[in-house]
């Protein structure tokens, strides 16, 4: 191994790559929000909706967890401008993310619901709860909590799956990265660098949402 | 006259086989209840239907000289106000600490000012011996102090009638005693209960009716020198016999 590191050829680039890494957090936020809704309104539907509408939501789900993000990504980028819809490639991204990870916020929330407690039902109604001062005061609190650890763990997903956005030339972190190795040709130091930065960008993120956590709901979340 | 009279009460869960068949039961004011008898013979329902977690399919309740109807909700409303049932499980509000648990039915359903309420709820705890742990959640605190905030929760509600469902036995025996002390001091203090226990040495000592129920019938009312020394039917016979042994 001959290899000298030479860092200095890349150092210059890394507010470059920052800039990159801002708008990786903005596609995982994008995709999971958007994710969120639509597993919000699947579980809904999975959970009290008619067979017709469970069957439909349910194909949907299996569609998505079962076939790879990227395909589907190609397919949004690629199929649909066939039928004249035509995506830029960070839309085609946010859109396959979105619809990839509404499937799996799907299945998280769908648990979620499963987790109610007949019991503090039970003990609410006796007590002459309303069905609103239930469901604010009981049942929303409980889903919460219980769904706060996996939808946590989602978004830090959604931070590192953002990076198959550069194989559609996005300049997100690793589209960036990319670019900056074909400028420099070192791709150990670009290629390291840019870890680093994912890794403070998780870590970050892990924080945070481990503080938010134990402050809204008491979750003693582990932090790394 | 009766305080609480059950006339015909029948119910099952969902068109099932009848859990409660044609239960008919009169109690005093002040009367401790013990209700025994194997699992599965209703004793639980009856409490469940008390409240309406049970529809009743047939039958009427009273309580004092006004009548239950079960469909109605400002009748159902009326009976909410005053049951309240402490369940085997505890059933409390995870989320909550002690003292919100006790305090959030009476400020939020009954529309209390919630100062007095939470003064009140104060007390309460204190009564029943956990006077340090206001601001503990249910699961910083063992099954018999859950259980005893249970009884705090239902007894802010200034119920007429506590019905309590086998508040033991989900309890280390060693945790028992401080529940049964709770419920001592309540009967000292001439509350109406309706008892579902396990615990036959408690149920003879602070009963002082004792319903025996089978398959979702009354088979046999008495005091508890009656009911556990001189049993009439053959089906309690059996039933004593078998668990006086031990």
């Amino acid at each position: 191994m001959s290899y000298s590191l030479i860092y200095s050829q890349v150092t210059g680039h890394i507010p470059y790559l920052l800039a990159g890494a801002w708008l990786t957090l903005q596609l995982a936020a994008i995709s999971f929000v958007v994710g969120w809704v639509i597993g919000l309104f699947n579980a809904t539907i999975l959970s009290y909706g008619p067979r017709g509408a469970r069957w439909f939501v349910q194909g949907y789900v299996t569609f998505f967890i079962n076939t790879p993000l990227l395909v589907q990504v190609f397919f949004i980028f690629f199929v649909l401008p066939e039928a004249g819809i035509l995506l830029s490639p960070y839309a085609a991204v946010a859109i396959g993310m979105s619809l990839n990870a509404g499937a799996y916020l799907t299945e998280i929330q769908r648990a979620g619901f499963a987790s109610l407690r007949r019991a503090e039902i039970d003990a609410a109604t006796a007590m002459g709860f309303s069905l609103p001062q239930m469901v604010w005061y009981v049942i929303v609190p409980h889903i919460a909590k219980a769904l706060y650890p996996p939808l946590a763990n989602q978004f830090i997903i959604q931070v590192m799956t953002t990076s198959i956005a550069a194989i559609f030339a996005v300049e997100e972190l690793t589209g960036r990265a990319y670019n900056v190795n074909s400028l420099t040709f070192r791709s150990l130091e670009v290629f390291s660098i840019t870890a680093v930065i994912y890794i403070a960008l998780t870590l970050v993120c892990s924080l945070a949402l481990a503080l938010i956590g134990r402050w809204l709901f008491r979750v003693q979340a582990k932090v790394i | 006259m009766a305080f609480l009279a059950l006339d015909g009460l029948t119910a099952s869960y969902g068109g099932k086989a009848d859990v409660l068949s044609d239960v008919s039961l009169r109690f005093a004011k002040g009367e401790v209840v013990g209700l025994i008898g194997p699992s599965g013979s209703g004793k639980s329902s009856l409490l469940r239907a008390l409240v309406g977690l049970l529809k009743p399919r047939a039958g009427k309740v009273t309580i004092g000289d006004e009548v239950v109807d079960y469909g109605s909700r400002a009748s159902l409303r009326a009976a909410r106000d005053r049951f309240a049932i402490v369940f085997q499980q505890y059933n409390l509000f995870q989320n909550m600490t002690a003292l919100r648990n006790v305090a959030i039915a009476p400020t939020l359903v009954k529309k209390r000012p919630s100062a007095q309420v939470e003064e009140e709820a104060r007390a309460l705890l204190t009564k029943v011996g956990l006077g340090a742990k206001f601001n503990a959640y249910p699961d910083e605190l063992s099954g018999g102090q859950q259980q005893r905030v249970a009884i705090a929760r239902a007894l802010a509600l200034h119920p007429d009638i506590l019905l309590l469902d086998e508040v033991t036995s989900a309890l280390d025996p060693e945790l028992v005693n401080e529940v049964l002390d709770t419920i001592r001091a309540l009967h000292a203090d001439g509350m109406t209960m309706l008892i579902v226990s396990h615990e036959m040495a408690f149920i003879r000592e602070v009963a002082t009716t004792v319903v025996f129920m089978d398959q979702g019938r009354v088979v046999e009312v008495g005091p508890p020198a009656q009911i556990f020394d001189a049993p009439q039917s053959p089906r309690l016979k059996e039933f004593t016999a078998k668990i006086l042994r031990h």
